[in-house]
């Protein structure tokens, strides 16, 4: 167990390293620099003198591979540098968005479990009558529908049936978890829905496969009652697949957010990302995408650890 | 040997595919509602000109944010277009850039996954690791940065749309395509001297359909729900183009107090179409091949 937590710690690097290269070239091909869209409001007004000083000043000046070498250092470090846009340090600009998708997020992982577990488990033990076919189309309409636009039919519903609107303003949780549920629980509502039908239809189908094996009949034959079946022989066997699906959906929804985001106006990462495109602030760019790739890769080593701890098949191979 | 033949009843390859569709249908009526309204998009789309009632980009400031009427079914825009046209050339969009987007990523995936998969070792092992690493970005991080390196033409979004989809199809090919590398016809065709382009292309992707045309369905949804969010954000279809996703920006959430029938109807046309792709594509998932019931 130990060689293979070491090896596929080690496993992670090479992928976080692919991913650097892939991101910083990716966003060297966008067209125009940082320097170019500050100045573009007054064309033809600004020296070139000054536009090479500025160019200087966020280090556009040197060439790509000096440019990569100083971002890799730093980034092996866990130093992201600063904003070439506002100048500050990225860790400050992400800090509190970061905070607020993770928060989004943890809410809607939440919601989903608790609606996917038990449906998913409802829908594999009645499996192929009517309950089975409302929950399933239950959750095929769940990867259907937007969740921008279930975030803009929440609003809708709240404005003219309740006369009333999420606060506009975030507020932290530790200031005053009131205010800060009554705004972040939509966003997490519409997102968590989509989450919570993968999670459902990964639920019903581990449940499915689980509930056909020898050890499940042999456990009913020898008259256990079926609860105890149910919990300890067949949901904690079909548990894995699920907790993969629920991880990797975890790890993107904290990227993923960029539309919901922009319908409820969270200043979150999403919309971070969408600013830093549209300014060509390659610096928090490559921080952004670098962040969420990591956890994403994390989160994958994780659950490989996971895995390894609670199916002895996977430790022993 | 032929006249073993004689007498019985060879089915022409039409009959065949009528028994076949009758036997979807009736198996799978989920399956075969998806595919009616997939229909229904189709033949919108296809006489979207004849059947819409108004020109989709022709501005009226006289019948601005008209509510639903006798007149406008179901309502106009900010800008007085029609919302039902609007909606019906809509469908030429999605249905273009999902089944682009779609085909293109599958097809590339499959190719990839099947050689990554046949010339093994240290092929297989650059491959996977590439795109282990484009797995790693959430699907419309990628999507957003290639639209902004491209620029935003139904073209471009296409292949924004697509690359994502590419590692997610190779890896799950790669992994049937695994398994039909070990066939004796394989080593059969290696023995008799076939180019590797001519055993992967004839012998091996031929296998491993069942698993692309799922793979292909799935990604149909995926697509264009993916255009609908690009355009939201403004980085896809561009005005006055009608698409789904851009009927939704701006004005519609704006006004959605007072006009929600600009906010209600594109959002019901996207989760429509995508649904009814998800339907046909589960039921053909699970009539192709019931080892892949794994969602």
């Amino acid at each position: 167990m130990g060689a293979y937590l070491i090896k596929r710690f080690f496993l992670m690097f090479p992928t976080l390293l692919g991913v650097a290269l892939v991101t910083f070239l990716l966003i060297r091909v966008i067209p125009g620099d940082v320097v170019e869209l500050r100045y573009s409001g007054d064309r033809g007004s600004v020296s070139q003198e000054v536009i090479d000083k500025e160019r200087a000043r966020v280090g556009l000046d040197q060439p790509v591979w000096k440019q990569l070498a100083t971002w890799l250092v730093g980034l092996a470090k866990l130093d992201f540098g600063t904003s070439m846009w506002t100048g500050a340090p990225i860790w400050e600009e992400i800090e509190l968005r970061f905070a607020l998708s993770l928060q989004v997020a943890v809410m809607a992982t939440v919601i989903a479990v608790l609606l996917a577990l038990p449906l998913g488990v409802l829908a594999a033990l009645k499996q192929d009558t009517w309950v089975d076919y409302v929950i399933r189309i239950f959750s095929i309409a769940g990867l259907a529908v937007p969740s921008f636009w279930l975030g803009i039919v929440f609003i809708l519903v709240l404005l003219v049936f309740f006369q009333w609107l999420p606060p506009m303003v975030y507020t932290p949780f530790w200031q005053n978890p009131w205010e800060n549920m009554a705004q972040l629980i939509w966003p997490a509502l519409a997102v968590g829905y989509r989450y919570s039908a993968v999670s459902t239809r990964m639920t019903r189908s581990a449940m499915l496969e689980v509930l056909r094996e020898d050890y499940i009949r042999t456990a009913k034959a020898k008259g256990l009652w079926q609860s105890l079946v149910l919990r300890r022989h067949a949901l904690k066997n079909a548990m894995l697949p699920v907790m993969t699906v629920v991880g990797v959906e975890f790890a993107f929804l904290i990227g993923g957010l960029v539309v919901t985001e922009q319908v409820f106006n969270l200043n979150g990462l999403g919309l971070l990302f969408v600013q830093a495109v549209a300014h060509r602030d390659y610096t928090l760019l490559q921080a952004l995408v670098m962040l969420v790739a990591g956890i994403f890769i994390f989160m994958n080593f994780l659950l490989d650890v996971a895995f390894a701890w609670l199916d002895p098949r996977v430790r022993y191979a | 040997m032929s006249e073993l033949v004689v007498g019985l009843e060879v089915p022409s390859r039409g009959s065949r595919l009528r028994a076949a569709c009758g036997d979807f249908i009736r198996r799978r009526p989920l399956g075969a509602i998806g595919a009616a309204v997939i229909l229904l998009m189709f033949a919108a789309a296809l006489t979207a000109p004849l059947i819409s009632p108004y020109d989709p980009v022709q501005v009226h400031f006289a019948a601005m944010l008209a509510p639903p009427s006798a007149e406008h079914w179901l309502g106009t825009d900010s800008f007085g277009r029609d919302v039902l046209s609007r909606l019906i050339y809509g469908s030429q969009t999605a249905l273009i850039v999902g089944f682009g987007a779609s085909l293109l990523g599958a097809t590339i995936g499959a190719l990839i996954g099947v050689a990554s998969a046949y010339f093994g070792g240290r092929i297989d092992l650059l491959l996977q690791r590439f795109m282990d690493v484009l797995l790693s970005f959430p699907l419309i991080i990628l999507a957003l940065a290639l639209v902004a390196i491209l620029g935003n033409s139904i073209p471009n979004l296409i292949v924004a749309i697509m690359i994502p989809m590419v590692p997610r199809c190779a890896l799950v090919i790669r992994s049937s395509a695994l398994s039909i590398r070990e066939m004796p016809y394989v080593d059969a065709a290696r023995a008799a001297g076939f180019t590797h382009s001519r055993i992967i292309l004839r012998h091996m992707l031929p296998n491993v359909m069942a698993t692309y045309l799922v793979m292909l369905t799935a990604f149909l949804g995926q697509a264009i729900l993916l255009e609908a969010s690009l355009s939201f954000l403004g980085l896809g279809v561009q005005e006055p183009l009608p698409a789904w996703g851009l009927m939704l920006r701006g004005a519609a959430v704006e006004f959605a107090e007072t006009a929600p029938w600009m906010a209600i109807f594109p959002g019901v046309a996207i989760s429509l179409a995508v649904f009814a792709f998800n339907l046909f594509g589960d039921s053909l998932r699970d009539a192709l091949d019931p080892r892949l019931r794994t969602q």
